[in-house]
């Protein structure tokens, strides 16, 4: 008995969950291009950063600054969440319940951490398409997380510019190929302006 | 090299059985089993003299090996010595006894000398006699067979059991917990985590650690025995040493325990991970565990035990699960009592009494915690065991100015 309990503990252990990410809006702005992993339906979805990473899922800390209701039948909210860099767009809708209702509380503006995965919406074929984060959850959060977001975020930044310039990960080799007109080093730039923006 | 010797002394010994054999052929043998095969000078008189006495048809006569029956059973062996498939005498002291699980056993238990301990079995067939506990013995031609991996010494009915006039204290030497295999094992370690009961007859299980590293442990409810109490160093004498999954445990039910004065700096296993709460999952909170001795399993809404069905005399105690996400990877983490009330600032007592006074109950112990830790950073340490991450401290992150500066000059650097 106890055999078996610990059998299946095991097994739910060792499924991997998709780490968040740690992304600046106006990397994620950037993105064009996403995939899925397997041939599943359930296999996860990617988005790949031009700095060579893929994501499936991000944790951003920045300002909620307006939210709004919309839809008659299939409630929705959106939301734009900024940090030093630029806007994040967020929605929550009625398959995301409790991430909705977490919303729904909340009055702009507030600072807040969202975990939510990333994707892609495009008009038509040929728009430019459009980054919006789908919430899992989001939650009031006070100005010291932010402020440790931005150098967290930063620091990841960083490292991926390093990373990008040497490495020959299929996921940077991609990115060089689907983001031909982007130097990821105009990144550097933006995450010294966003910790510039710190104040002691 | 010179053989003559050892020829002689083949020689000698065939003698007193009335066969003489010429040392020179005895030392051809020798010779060749020494030169052309590299055999051990040892190995190779006794290779020698079980062939001559099998051309012969005498019963072996080679000294202390392995082979027939006769030839290894009448000296004493050390226990550490022995390996399956051997019929062996031992002298050693009974040190443990354990309830037979089948009639078809008389007595079963853990036999030692001072080189280190073995599981017996004796059969009800064998007609031994009764060994008692503390007590030594001349176990002459016992089989020693392997069970999963785990040697034991089968008394049967061509055993003689004989008690032994050797007396005195046998003080086991300890083993570093990274050094245990799977038989009988002694530690001195201490003990650094204990969890739920998994099982209704399991009296108490956990973690031992010492400054090689980490097992599991698990005491079985038996009249006499006694939990061991967290944070405390013990000597244990005798375990018996599992395999499951891959995985060493100690049972202690067999072990002699005495607590130890002295501390342990247990090392291996304590990693510290930085990183967002990313996810407080369901279960977390106030919880209700069942108040049965032993059990301690979580409770459904409804106050049910998955082994001792409805218990309306629930004991409250705080928990938190989630995701612990540092941007490359996700761990699991659980967080008991205590570094949760550190944590969210919300003590059990609290936490009662929130739950008895509002419309939402254990509901709003919930939220209010997943409002308070939910998105933030922290620094866990714990052991990461099964891909979870057992949390032992969780402290708020602080912004440091040091970093801060270092990050400015790394993104204002030369690209």
């Amino acid at each position: 008995m106890s055999t078996n309990a610990r059998e299946i503990g095991r097994k739910e252990g060792s499924f991997e969950r998709e780490p968040a990410r740690r992304v600046f809006a106006s990397e994620l702005r950037e993105c064009r291009y996403d995939f899925r992993e397997g041939t599943d339906e359930k296999s996860p979805t990617f988005v790949l950063l031009p700095t060579g990473e893929r994501c499936n899922r991000i944790f951003i800390v920045g300002t909620l600054t307006e939210k709004q209701r919309q839809g008659d039948q299939n409630i929705f909210y959106r939301g734009r969440v900024v940090d030093p860099t630029g806007t994040f767009f967020i929605m929550a809708g009625s398959y995301q319940p409790e991430a909705m209702q977490q919303l729904a509380k909340i009055e702009a503006p507030a600072f807040v951490a969202v975990i939510g995965k990333p994707s892609l919406y495009r008009k038509d074929e040929t728009s430019t398409p459009l980054v919006s984060v789908r919430v899992e959850s989001i939650n009031v959060v006070d100005k010291d997380t932010r402020e440790l977001w931005v150098l967290d975020t930063a620091a990841r930044t960083l490292d991926r510019i390093d990373i990008f310039k040497t490495s020959t990960e299929p996921d940077v080799i991609k990115a060089k190929e689907q983001y031909p007109a982007i130097d990821p080093s105009i990144f550097r730039r933006m995450a010294y302006d966003a910790l510039a923006q710190i104040k002691i | 090299m010179d053989f003559s010797e050892t020829a002689d002394r083949i020689s000698r010994k065939f003698q007193k059985s009335g066969q003489t054999i010429d040392p020179k052929k005895i030392e051809g043998k020798l010779r060749r089993l020494i030169e052309e095969f590299g055999v051990q000078p040892s190995e190779a008189e006794r290779s020698v003299t079980n062939d001559l006495a099998k051309e012969f048809n005498l019963p072996q006569m080679a000294p202390g090996g392995g082979g027939g029956k006769s030839g290894s059973a009448t000296e004493p062996k050390k226990i550490a010595d022995v390996s399956p498939e051997e019929w062996v005498t031992i002298e050693g002291r009974v040190v443990a006894l354990s309830s037979p699980a089948s009639p078809a056993i008389a007595q079963s238990g853990i036999i030692a000398d001072d080189s280190g301990g073995i599981r017996f079995v004796a059969w009800a067939k064998s007609n031994a006699p009764a060994m008692t506990v503390g007590s030594w013995y001349h176990i002459e031609a016992a089989v020693v067979d392997e069970f999963k991996g785990i040697a034991s010494l089968k008394i049967h009915s061509g055993t003689t059991v004989k008690e032994s006039a050797t007396d005195g204290a046998l003080i086991p030497g300890t083993v570093p917990i990274v050094n245990l295999h799977t038989g009988v094992g002694s530690v001195r370690a201490k003990v650094i985590q204990e969890w739920d009961a998994s099982h209704e007859r399991m009296l108490q299980s956990g973690l031992l650690g010492d400054e090689t590293g980490t097992i599991k442990f698990v005491i079985w409810k038996e009249a006499g025995k006694e939990k061991l109490a967290v944070d405390s160093v013990y000597n244990i004498f005798y375990a018996l040493v599992d395999e499951f999954n891959g995985r060493l445990s100690l049972n202690l039910n067999t072990a002699t325990i005495m607590q130890d004065d002295g501390d342990i700096l247990v090392s291996g296993g304590i990693v510290a991970v930085r990183g967002a709460l990313v996810h407080i999952a369901p279960g977390s909170g106030i919880i209700k565990r069942c108040p049965v001795e032993g059990c301690n399993r979580a409770l459904s809404r409804q106050n049910y035990c998955p082994v001792h069905e409805i218990q309306p005399k629930f004991i409250y105690d705080l928990r938190i699960k989630g995701w612990l996400d540092d941007g490359e990877k996700t761990h699991n983490i659980l967080l008991q009592r205590d570094v949760v009330e550190s944590l969210t600032g919300i003590t059990l007592d609290a936490a009662k009494e929130i739950a008895e006074n509002n419309p939402l109950g254990m509901d709003e112990v919930f939220l209010r915690m997943r409002d308070t830790v939910l998105g933030r950073y922290v620094t866990c340490h714990g052991r990461e065991i099964d891909n979870r991450l057992l949390v032992n401290t969780c402290e708020r992150l602080t912004f440091e100015r040091g970093e801060h500066a270092a990050l400015l000059n790394r993104a204002g650097g030369a690209p």
